[in-house]
């Protein structure tokens, strides 16, 4: 009896942070769904689609050529920011006196807006007058070659977001008790050892939280290359989120987007999925 | 509820008071008051607003005037957004000349057949003309028109003994010309980057060399194998992929190309104070090829009435006054902006005043509309990257009209 008044108490606490979460996430979720199931397109008589816009997005070219970028640019920025994301943790780990201004100088990338770094990059990928041409002693078309237009992206992403790998994993890094490096040295272990047997077991959970944040950030990237290429040339650096919106905002063909957006959503969320599972093998 | 809502028309007042402190003639719409929406102005906007005064004065009633962001993409968006929610925030609105079929077929405009006399549609060209039609009926006033034209360097022309050229092939050849003497110096820059600007740019190749779409036919293959020879032939940096009107501008702007690609607004800002290239350059028509006279995109604004406007009938009036020749004479010599009429390029005033834009009647005369459909933008989305991988040589110039093709016949844009 009692444990039935508790539960329902818990319920009760519980029911304004519910009927929050309903609000802003899953009532539209289910209604970009409900979209997704109806025609919507401006000239075209309103009606129930069923799975239609599905069956045309298994033979829509343009949605597998966005989706292949999206993949693409997830797989290797993500990589790249864990990467680099733990050397600079480690490094930082080692800072002495100039921590905080270490820290600082670190954190700046990941504090500039999107769409100004975007613009800063496309100055800085300019072929005549930006500063990596001049490098090269070459003029190189970053932007324009179809072939280097998305890596220059993952670039650009790269440099934006290690930062923020790199400290989360430095705050994962400081929880790691020092006795144990310090009884694997008393032992014989060397410092790779020390690295690969104790500190990255015990720093997976965070490199896996890490990731998680990435690649979802990643999988539903937009402003970043909008600002930088808008897409193309030749599509080449489309990805879902610019078709997605293409087809919403600019063709108002809101069942087809709507329907763009929820292949999106299952993308994310089976990768979420994954990286849960995961989570949970490392931790129980 | 009618508490909250008091409060928050006491908030807007006073947000509008804060900007009318910086603005002038910011006040709030009041009841009666028409809304006129439009893009941001080039320039001062005490001209208009001198012409919208004299229009309250005249019918005593107010009218308030917004600014919308500068991208078409966002104005566009906005627009479809409120009309489709049969917005009546706003009478009289700026569209771009590809929108009026869309907006007309959606229902957002009223009909303004009966606002263009006889005597102005003589006037009027017939490019703009034709893209604020949509089946057989009139459903916006043309404001102002932009046409491509050919900008080029005139003393590097003239020191090599070459004419402005009439035809791509002339174009090739004043390159190789001058670049042989200045090997740093490029071709012809224009706007490739994947935007609605290539397309203007493709259509002109495309026009130019006789072809069309809705006709996969050899001649339409040619020009945009000559857009990709443009790149592959080294006539265009390998950037002009990456291009839109302004970086391309700045780049003949300082000296680094001997032919730009532009609308009117580059004179100005070229040939104006300041300018590194000021007093050596000319503007032509852009090259046709042979047998096949030049072509250039139409562009501009028009006025279109807000087919759930509360007071239709002075919106109307508004339009009317706006697109009058008077006006538009009024904003052509403030501004610089092209009016769609051959009647003010013979205007001595205007000539005097703007010698550029007098010279240009005949140009803006033979612009044409890119296809007037209310599915344009959806195919305009194909266009673009049809026409952005011929650029890149991603794909065969056949093989991009088929695509095209096939994309127009599932959109039934004629």
């Amino acid at each position: 009896m009692k444990s039935h008044g508790a539960r329902l108490e818990a319920w009760a606490l519980m029911s304004p942070a519910l009927a929050l979460l309903g609000t802003i996430s899953a009532v539209p979720m289910l209604y970009v769904v409900w979209l997704s199931l109806g025609q919507r397109a401006m000239f075209r008589p309103p009606g129930f689609a069923g799975l239609d816009h599905y069956l045309r997005i298994a033979t829509d070219e343009r949605f597998w050529n966005a989706l292949g970028n999206t993949l693409y640019f997830a797989a290797f920025s993500v990589a790249l920011e864990l990467a680099l994301g733990l050397g600079i943790a480690l490094l930082l780990q080692r800072a002495g006196r100039a921590r905080a201004l270490v820290y600082g100088a670190v954190l700046v990338p990941w504090a500039i807006p999107s769409v100004v770094s975007a613009r800063m990059w496309e100055w800085m990928y300019h072929p005549e007058i930006g500063v990596l041409s001049y490098l090269l002693g070459q003029p190189v078309n970053w932007l324009g070659e179809p072939r280097l237009a998305l890596h220059a992206a993952i670039a650009m992403d790269v440099w934006k977001s290690t930062p923020f790998v790199a400290l989360l994993l430095l705050a994962g890094l400081q929880a790691i008790p020092r006795d144990l490096a310090r009884a694997a040295a008393v032992d014989g272990a060397g410092a790779w050892t020390v690295f690969r047997r104790i500190t990255l077991p015990l720093l997976a959970p965070v490199i896996l939280v890490a990731a998680v944040f990435r690649t979802i950030d990643a999988l539903r990237v937009f402003d970043a290359i909008y600002v930088l290429t808008g897409g193309g040339p030749a599509n080449s650096t489309e990805t879902l989120s610019i078709y997605a919106y293409r087809v919403l905002f600019q063709m108002l063909d809101f069942g087809y987007g709507s329907a763009l957006a929820v292949v999106m959503l299952a993308i994310t969320g089976i990768a979420a999925l994954a990286y849960a599972r995961l989570l949970r093998a490392q931790t129980g | 509820m009618s508490a909250r809502r008091h409060a928050l028309r006491v908030l807007a007042g006073l947000a509008a008071a804060a900007l009318g402190a910086c603005h002038g003639r910011g006040s709030a719409p009041g009841r009666g008051a028409l809304v006129f929406r439009h893009p941001k102005l080039f320039g001062d906007p005490q001209p208009l607003d001198r012409l919208i005064g004299a229009f309250e004065r005249a019918h005593g009633v107010s009218v308030h005037r917004e600014t919308l962001p500068a991208s078409s993409d966002e104005q566009h968006l906005y627009y479809a957004i409120h009309l489709s929610a049969q917005t009546r925030e706003f009478d009289l609105f700026a569209l771009d000349t590809i929108w009026v079929a869309e907006f007309a077929e959606a229902g957002w405009l009223r009909d303004l057949t009966s606002l263009v006399a006889h005597t102005d549609e003589r006037d009027l060209y017939e490019a703009p003309l034709a893209s604020a039609r949509w089946r057989g009926r009139r459903y916006a006033l043309p404001w102002f028109l932009d046409a491509g034209l050919l900008f080029y360097r005139s003393d590097l022309l003239a020191a090599h003994g070459l004419a402005p050229p009439l035809t791509w092939n002339e174009l090739r050849h004043a390159v190789r010309r001058v670049r042989a003497n200045a090997p740093g110096l490029h071709g012809f820059v224009w706007q490739g980057k994947q935007y609605e600007g290539l397309v203007c740019n493709a259509l002109e190749f495309l026009w130019s060399h006789g072809g069309d779409l809705g006709a996969a036919t050899h001649a339409a293959a040619q020009g945009l194998g000559f857009m990709r020879e443009l790149v592959a032939g080294r006539l265009s940096p390998p950037y002009v992929t990456t291009l839109t009107e302004e970086p391309s501008r700045v780049l003949f702007g300082r000296g680094r190309a001997l032919f730009l690609r532009n609308w009117p607004y580059a004179w100005n800002l070229l040939a104006g104070a300041g300018s590194l290239v000021r007093g050596r350059v000319g503007v032509c028509a852009l090259p046709g090829s042979a047998g096949h006279a030049s072509a250039a995109t139409l562009g501009g604004w028009h006025l279109g009435v807000n087919a759930f406007s509360r007071r239709p009938a002075l919106a109307e009036r508004l339009a009317a006054h706006l697109a009058g020749a008077p006006a538009q004479k009024a904003l052509a010599l403030a501004y610089g902006y092209s009016p769609p009429r051959r009647s003010l390029y013979a205007d001595p005033e205007l000539t005097a005043a703007r010698p550029f834009l007098a010279s240009l009647g005949s140009l803006l005369d033979a612009a044409r509309p890119r296809p007037v459909s209310p599915n344009y933008v959806a195919l305009s989305q194909v266009l673009q990257s049809e026409f952005s991988a011929v650029l890149c040589g991603l794909r065969s110039p056949e093989t991009a009209l088929a695509a095209i093709e096939r994309a127009r016949l599932a959109l039934e844009v004629a």
